[in-house]
């Protein structure tokens, strides 16, 4: 590829969607319905890179096709959108199941200045549950997005409460759902994990949520757990201004038992919670996990042909990191370039850095913050991989370059267009088996 | 004086202007036919004044222009925009540059036109590359402050890093309202990085359906990179197309005739000999009607003058119209005759399994019309379909191009004819009217709610696939596969709800909304009374 001396902040390959993405934020809330009050196109082009091209999620409910939408046209931009929107909210709240409402405002309804909170609250005082969320495109990624919408959610809807708190209830502030393309997999086994050391855990995305309902009971909890480099944090803090309710945060999403073991206990120690459960769960967790890695271990040591060993990751800070972490610190595979899309405020990168800085006793790399996929792929490019297999965990848009490197790509963020994600998780204890099973599937062949 | 096609102006006109389109109507397919009055409209567009009391097809009275009644409905989901229509034509060239001037939500289906591409470069033995379309990522501070700059730098990345032919820019909803101005842009960059700099105004809430996409990308190609001092090819034929198999030169090679395909999967050069072709067609005239009769108008290629290659009247008429032009109308008939004898066997196998079997088919509009005379030609009951849109005429206006009229002639009417632009929600009341065993889709949304109704779904995603003789075929081997999957849709059925309350599914008519907009009202207070008590 040819030297590039620019960087105007444009992108090609893009590895997120926008602010009104978080369209699926809501669809992933079960009962919740989107509302878009977009431009026609929005909705549609953020389901592809978020639900579709994402590992083929597909979705259920209000999701996908039957989402709601302006499609602004030309005369209400011109004479403005209110009428508009009045009617497809009526008709939406008649037409589509849902406790929960959300509308969201894309770029057009912005830039012209629609009081989309006016016609919102008419609903509202009748008794519908619905909010609205300003998410013009312009405000940025996705990610943005899902934290706007959370925190519509939680001063429209959720609102105030001065009653008590639950010893051992917590808010679980994980995975993006949709954007990361495990989420529904991931969430089953983090949820597992938490329940079976004893915590009580409110869910508020995915088939084990009571919906908008758990939604309500955020205030009740003793404290919220975001799971993430930064993505929950602001949520988090909201809560704690709000309810008085203490956030635990932990950056690594863990992989492995090493990992989910000092999670669970870092957990159950801040929640002040009897350690009886979680260590019985722990042992019989850990029994399980090392019977399979000795099967494991045979195949590793034994495989005549040769094995991928370092290895790039391309993906959002929470990943990037996690899938890094296991791989170098559990198995021994060496980080060779680790490439952060996912345009993470200034402020978290520097702590992101460092904890790539110290993957283990002697594993350091230095992460690299790029969105322009142009120049990920360029710096892939140039990434010396030893004399092996490169083996690159990213995207469909890294498919060239490990096409050119000869290399193993398995697909694990948007978009992905190489893999069918239904239930499936890398993470916790069961998962991280799922990621080796196919990290050496495709390393001994198989597609 | 027949009305030209601009290409002084840089932007187009809308579809719903230029050609009377409507995305909302339900009725006998008959019925549509003598609405349309696509004569009527054809003379016009000749540029033939027709006294309003002659002219068909008129909704109320009064107004200036003959209008063609629509219904308006107060809910919508999602669907495409003319944005996005440009991306899978402009940004699936092999050589050019799409940038996007807009924010990078616009560039979100980049992945699925990617995956599109690269599948149209396999059907076409093209080397697979990745789609790369640039998008200038514009933020809030680009909103107050303008954003030109950013796009100046976009095109200078562009030609560094990729040395394009042609740079093309689309503008966005976000641009078009601040006001951008593209037009300038281009014109001062172009002489800078030597390439012709190319301006789409294709911002989403232009038009009100997304098919004026196509014409913009369209009208781009025509101006700026279709030769202006052609060298004839005697042998050469344009077919607008998307991504198909080229099955198309399986069915001209007998005509001595290569085919030039554009705009998906083509290369700056292909499309510049555009001016050269012996002819222009196309697999759907929703697609190629624009470009055809640019290159007609402004090239002096004639467009084929045919109903469109589907089923055995239209591959005939559409065979024998290039014979004519090509001169070898003998050689066709033969061709022809031999054609019918060689799949007629095949195609009498597949009528006996398809006797009983009912179909249903959700696409653009001219596509769907060719679809249906393939499922007839195959002995499937087809009593419904739901199109996108419908134009009453194209740009072409040619005698024989009325698809709607060619379909209902041919093969009888469709009683339930249905105009609705991706309306997931409508499509209880649309199956509980017309039965079905499998229904043809393109375009996403509507399959999988058909699929919870137990209706399994031919996504036609390789659209060339019915065209012409083998297309009969070919389709008819593939629906045996599809029917077979009813099974995963009854466990489906049985166990999947759909997201619409039970109050919607208990209503008959997918349009009560636009004809009785009151019955909300009392749906809405019924909800609330509910939730209280």
């Amino acid at each position: 590829m040819a030297e590039t001396k620019t960087k105007s902040g444009t992108i090609v390959h893009p590895h997120y969607g926008c602010t009104v993405g978080a369209a699926y934020t809501v669809a992933a809330i079960k009962g919740g319905v989107p509302i878009a009050n977009c431009g026609p196109g929005c909705m549609y082009k953020q389901f592809f890179l978020i639900s579709f091209d994402n590992g083929f999620q597909g979705s259920a409910g209000a999701g996908g096709g039957n989402i709601p939408s302006a499609n602004v046209g030309e005369n209400d931009i011109v004479f403005g959108g209110t009428k508009k929107l009045d009617d497809l909210i009526r008709s939406s709240l008649a037409v589509l199941k849902g406790d929960l409402y959300v509308v969201l405002t894309g770029c057009s309804g912005e830039l012209i200045g629609d009081d989309v909170e006016s016609v919102v609250r008419k609903y509202r005082e009748q008794g519908f549950p619905i909010v609205c969320a300003e998410t013009g495109g312009f405000k940025g990624t996705n990610l943005t997005g899902h934290e706007i919408v959370v925190e519509s959610i939680i001063n429209q809807y959720v609102g105030d409460y001065d009653g008590e708190k639950e010893q051992g209830l917590v808010n679980l502030w994980f995975d993006v759902p949709y954007f990361h393309q495990n989420w529904r997999g991931d969430y089953l086994e983090i949820v597992r994990i938490l329940r079976a050391s004893g915590l009580k855990v409110n869910v508020l995305f995915g088939p084990q949520s009571g919906g908008a309902k758990e939604w309500k009971n955020i205030p009740k909890a003793q404290f919220n757990l975001v799971i993430s480099p930064w993505v929950g944090l602001k949520t988090a803090k909201l809560l704690e201004r709000k309810y008085g309710q203490p956030y635990l945060h932990i950056p690594e999403i863990p992989i492995g038992e090493e990992a989910t073991t000092a999670f669970i206990r870092q957990v159950v120690e801040f929640a002040g919670i009897s350690k009886r459960k979680s260590e019985a769960f722990i042992k019989e967790e850990s029994e399980l996990y090392y019977y399979f890695l000795e099967h494991f271990a045979e195949f590793f040591s034994e495989y005549w042909f040769g094995l991928p060993s370092q290895f790039a990751v391309i993906g959002d800070s929470a990943y990037t990191l996690a899938y890094t972490k296991f791989l170098a610190s559990q198995i021994g595979m060496i980080p060779v370039k680790q490439i952060i899309t996912d345009n993470p405020p200034p402020r978290y990168r520097e702590k992101i850095a460092e904890y790539l800085h110290n993957l283990a006793e002697d594993v350091s790399v230095e992460p690299e913050f790029i969105e322009d996929g142009y120049l990920v792929e360029e710096s892939l490019s140039n990434t010396d991989f030893g004399s092996g297999v490169p083996l690159i965990l990213g995207t469909t848009w890294e498919s060239d370059v490990a096409r050119e490197k000869k290399g193993l790509l398995i697909e694990v963020g948007p978009p992905t267009t190489e893999e069918v994600a239904i239930n499936k998780t890398y993470i916790g204890y069961r998962g991280a088996f799922t990621l080796l099973e196919r990290i050496y599937s495709a390393a001994v062949g198989g597609k | 004086m027949a009305k030209k096609i601009n290409l002084e102006m840089t932007s187009v006109e809308n579809r719903e202007m230029r050609l009377g389109t409507i995305i909302a109507w339900d009725g006998a397919a008959s019925d549509l036919v003598k609405e349309s009055d696509y004569e009527g409209r054809k003379e016009k567009k000749k540029g033939n004044d027709i006294p309003r009391e002659k002219q068909g097809g008129c909704c109320g009275n009064g107004s200036k222009a003959c209008r063609l009644c629509e219904l308006k409905t107060p809910l919508n989901q999602q669907t495409m925009c003319a944005n996005a229509i440009v991306e899978c034509q402009i940004g699936n060239l092999t050589d050019c540059i799409l940038i996007q001037h807009s924010p990078i939500g616009c560039a979100a289906d980049n992945a699925w036109f990617n995956l599109a591409f690269k599948m149209g470069l396999t059907r076409r033995h093209k080397p697979v590359q990745n789609l790369k379309i640039f998008c200038t990522n514009l933020l809030e501070k680009d909103m107050v402050f303008g954003a030109s700059d950013k796009l100046r730098q976009a095109i200078r990345d562009a030609k560094e890093r990729f040395a394009p032919k042609a740079i093309f820019i689309s503008m966005a909803c976000a641009t078009a309202i601040i006001g951008e101005d593209i037009d300038s842009i281009a014109d001062e960059m172009e002489p800078e990085v030597g390439v012709p700099v190319i301006p789409l105004h294709c911002e989403g809430f232009r038009s009100k359906h997304w098919s004026t996409g196509f014409d913009i990308s369209q009208h781009g190609v025509a101006q700026k990179i279709v030769k202006r001092n052609p060298k004839k090819q005697k042998d050469l034929i344009n077919i607008v197309a998307l991504w198909g198999t080229d099955y198309f030169t399986d069915i001209l090679k007998p005509l001595g005739l290569r085919v030039n395909y554009m705009i998906d999967c083509a290369n700056y050069d292909e499309l510049a000999q555009a001016s050269e072709a012996v002819a222009t067609s196309t697999f759907c005239h929703t697609l190629g009607s624009y470009m055809a009769t640019v290159l007609e108008q402004h090239f002096g290629v004639p467009q084929i003058d045919a109903p469109q290659p589907y089923g055995f009247a239209g591959t005939d008429a559409w065979l024998r119209a290039i014979a004519k032009i090509v001169g070898k109308e003998k050689e066709t008939e033969e061709y022809i005759k031999s054609e019918h004898e060689r799949v007629m066997p095949k195609i009498l196998e597949l009528r006996e399994k398809f006797k009983g079997v009912k179909g249903f088919v959700m696409t653009g509009s001219a596509y769907a019309h060719g679809l249906i005379s393939v499922l007839r030609e195959l002995g499937i009951e087809v009593d419904g379909s739901v199109v996108f849109h419908h134009d009453p005429v194209y740009d072409g206006a040619a005698e024989n191009q009325n698809s709607l009229k060619h379909l209902v002639d041919n093969y009888g009417d469709i009683p339930h004819y249905t105009v609705s632009k991706t309306q997931a929600y409508q499509l209880p009341q649309v199956f509980r009217r017309v039965k079905t065993d499998f229904v043809i889709i393109r375009h996403q949304g509507l399959a999988p709610e058909a699929a919870k109704l137990g209706i399994p779904a031919l996504a036609m995603g390789d659209e060339h696939i019915p065209v012409g003789y083998d297309g009969m075929i070919r389709t008819g081997e593939i629906l045996l596969d599809i029917l077979a999957r009813k099974r995963f849709n009854q466990v489906l059925q049985r166990h999947v709800e759909l997201p619409y309350t039970k109050w919607w599914q208990s209503q008959d008519d997918p349009f009560i909304l636009s004809k009785e907009p009151e019955i909300l009202d009392k749906a809405l207070s019924e909800k609330l009374k509910k939730k209280g008590a």
